[in-house]
């Protein structure tokens, strides 16, 4: 059985920090987009991701990031996403083109005040 | 109904009833056994019913167990408190009552009433000098009972209580073995780079006791390897062993250090099980195999046999059997287990004999113990210890080597997503045996898990259906093949097409052959830093 959480870090309404631990496949990727998506409302002027605790991501994960970054584009929401160097997740995240889709930062930088790119 | 059979002396019909009990009921199982005496005892005495009630586990009520015309009290299940009424009374005093004429006397059982019975005759089944239920007849038309009909009658319960002594005994015997053995693995779990073997034999009269061993993979990739012995013997002993085993499965599923796992156990059979006591050993392994960690609660050590090494008993803190009411903290200790090394756990049955010392039993055991193939050590340590000097206590045996040499394994999952984290730990596993670096590791992790998506939602319909893993090291290559026997569709949905990416960029060659079987896809990945073939 494949598990994950999403845990609310901190929420003062402009930025909101979000963290996902576990593992993500096609197993619970469903039920992790609808808890991902149902955290986030309108309010926030940008969202942070951070996938430290993250062991494992595959397609069916990637398709989840690719899913939020749409939506949070369309509402105009800015998106950061922290992935520790050489963790699986960042491979996969590197592999499937993302960081030219959103901000892609280590957990040791600091956040930036960047804009997701224009595509 | 015939009349009784008022010539022949008492004796003539105890031969009677004995004739019939030896040669026809032999093979009965206690209710057709009590229903056939019955009705014997019914012709014999010219009564209309016969009943018996048994006294249930509690040792508290009777319960209608066979009857002959007074069917109901079985069907209804009736139960009588010990001391109240007709059959309560006899059942009490452990002395025959007659009541004579029903009308007026204190009888609340409404089954007697409804029938009309009229006269009674109860006697006690004794066994062991304990009542262990009561045996009654009655007629429609009242009827004095004589001294020659109690004395027939309590020579019949006699017999019944004996028979169903004994006929208890075996079920109970019949019941401990098969619950034992449903709690062994009917098969050890195929798990990559494990070589695993176990036996388990009965004490002496094939008398079961409450020994289990168990080996289950965790959702963490770790490997939980139990054995266990709660002390006692027979149903009692087999129930509580396997509560323990299933509480123990479940506390591992939480915690990554068995000495948590066993002090959560002790604290549920302390609260729950409070007359239990139990000795196990429980042991982790992480995903790699190379280390193994280890609580003892009151259970012998392991022995480990490295290759070119004498097996040694280990030399491990042993914290005191769950049950024992301590309050110390349980340890646990880090083993490594080498490559190719064997791990051999026992219950105490193996190396105790009361003619020679548990030292000598334990020297014996590490002298026999090689890090051979887990299945011929197994026969080897069963001929050595047990096979001329048969243990009185059962025994059970669980080897289990790492055996690396797997260059080529072949695995088998149900193509749904819940197999998706199990492929992940096993091809882990199973890399982490070939030298691969993290990053190799990670990558084919990645592709394999792709390959294996692709099958669970493309090959089959709703019937479901397998996936095939061959994992193979063809230095310096990895080569993982993923099959199914399906017909695959086009994939569906938006942000697809990931996996195809994913696969090739992680993999050195994909190959997808889509046959008329079914598809396979080839994932082949060159290891850094190993030479070829040369």
């Amino acid at each position: 059985m494949t598990m994950a959480t999403v845990d609310i870090v901190s929420d003062d309404t402009e930025r909101l920090v979000l963290a996902v631990s576990g593992e993500i496949d096609m197993a619970n990727a469903a039920a992790m987009q609808q808890e991902l998506l149902s955290a986030i409302s309108n309010q926030p002027t940008s969202v942070s991701v951070d996938l430290s605790g993250l062991t494992f991501l595959d397609s069916a994960g990637l398709r989840i990031l690719f899913t939020l970054a749409d939506r949070l584009h369309v509402l105009q929401i800015e998106f950061e996403l922290v992935v520790p160097v050489d963790s699986v997740p960042r491979r996969a995240i590197e592999l499937a083109g993302f960081p030219s889709l959103m901000t892609l930062r280590t957990p040791t930088e600091p956040p930036r005040a960047v804009t997701v790119t224009e595509e | 109904m015939a009349p009784p059979v008022t010539a022949s002396p008492a004796d003539e019909r105890l031969r009677r009833i004995e004739a019939v009990t030896d040669v026809v009921l032999a093979h009965l199982d206690i209710e057709d056994l009590l229903t056939e005496l019955l009705g014997r005892v019914q012709e014999l005495l010219g009564v209309d019913t016969a009943a018996v009630l048994l006294l249930d586990a509690s040792g508290q009520y009777l319960v209608a167990t066979a009857a002959c015309g007074l069917e109901e009290e079985v069907r209804q299940g009736m139960r009588l408190p010990l001391g109240t009424g007709f059959a309560g009374q006899i059942a009490a005093e452990k002395e025959p009552v007659i009541v004579d004429d029903l009308d007026g006397a204190d009888v609340r059982n409404p089954v007697l009433q409804a029938k009309g019975v009229r006269s009674l005759l109860g006697v006690p089944l004794v066994a062991g000098g304990a009542v262990t239920g009561v045996l009654h007849v009655g007629t429609l038309t009242p009827r004095r009972f004589t001294e020659d009909d109690i004395g027939l009658l309590q020579l019949v319960a006699d017999r019944i209580a004996l028979v169903a002594q004994v006929r208890h005994a075996q079920a109970e015997r019949n019941a401990a073995s098969v619950l034992q053995r449903s709690l062994l693995p009917v098969r050890l779990p195929e798990i990559p780079g494990v070589d695993l073997a176990a036996r388990y034999v009965p004490g002496g009269q094939g008398a079961v006791g409450g020994d289990w061993y168990d080996v289950f993979t965790l959702p963490s990739g770790r490997l939980g390897v139990v054995i266990g012995d709660v002390v006692g013997h027979g149903l009692r002993a087999a129930v509580v062993m396997g509560r323990l085993r299933s509480a123990l499965r479940a506390y591992a599923l939480d915690s990554t250090d068995p000495a948590e796992v066993l002090t959560r156990l002790d604290r549920k059979v302390q609260h729950f099980e409070r007359d239990a006591m139990a000795t196990v050993l429980f042991g982790q392994f992480d995903p790699s195999l190379q280390n193994l960690y280890v609580s003892l609660a009151g259970h012998p050590p392991p022995v480990l046999a490295v290759p070119g090494q004498p097996a040694t008993v280990l030399d491990l803190p042993a914290d005191p059997p769950l049950g024992a009411r301590s309050r110390a903290p349980r340890r646990s200790t880090l083993v490594p287990v080498p490559s190719g090394a064997l791990v051999c756990l026992y219950t105490d049955g193996l190396v105790e004999r009361r003619n020679r010392s548990l030292d000598h039993g334990l020297a014996h055991l590490a002298r026999v113990v090689t890090a051979g193939p887990a299945d011929a050590v197994c026969t080897t340590i069963m001929a050595e210890l047990v096979g001329a000097d048969p243990s009185v206590d059962d025994v059970a045996v669980l080897v289990l080597r790492r055996d690396d040499r797997g260059d080529l394994v072949d695995l088998e999952f149900p193509a749904i997503p819940d197999s998706l984290k199990r492929i992940r730990v096993a091809v882990t596993r199973w890399l982490s045996t070939t030298g691969c670096t993290p990053q190799e590791c990670g990558d084919l992790v990645l592709a394999v898990n792709e390959a294996c998506s692709n099958v669970i939602e493309h090959a089959y319909g709703p019937a479901g259906g397998v996936v095939f893993l061959r994992l193979h090291r063809s230095p310096p290559d990895i080569v993982v093949t993923v099959r199914d026997t399906g017909t695959w569709r086009p994939p569906r949905g938006t942000h697809r097409g990931r996996g195809k990416l994913l696969m090739n960029s992680c993999s050195d060659e994909i190959n997808i052959d889509h046959g008329p079987d079914g598809t396979s896809v080839m994932i082949r990945r060159r290891l850094s830093g190993q030479e070829g073939p040369s």
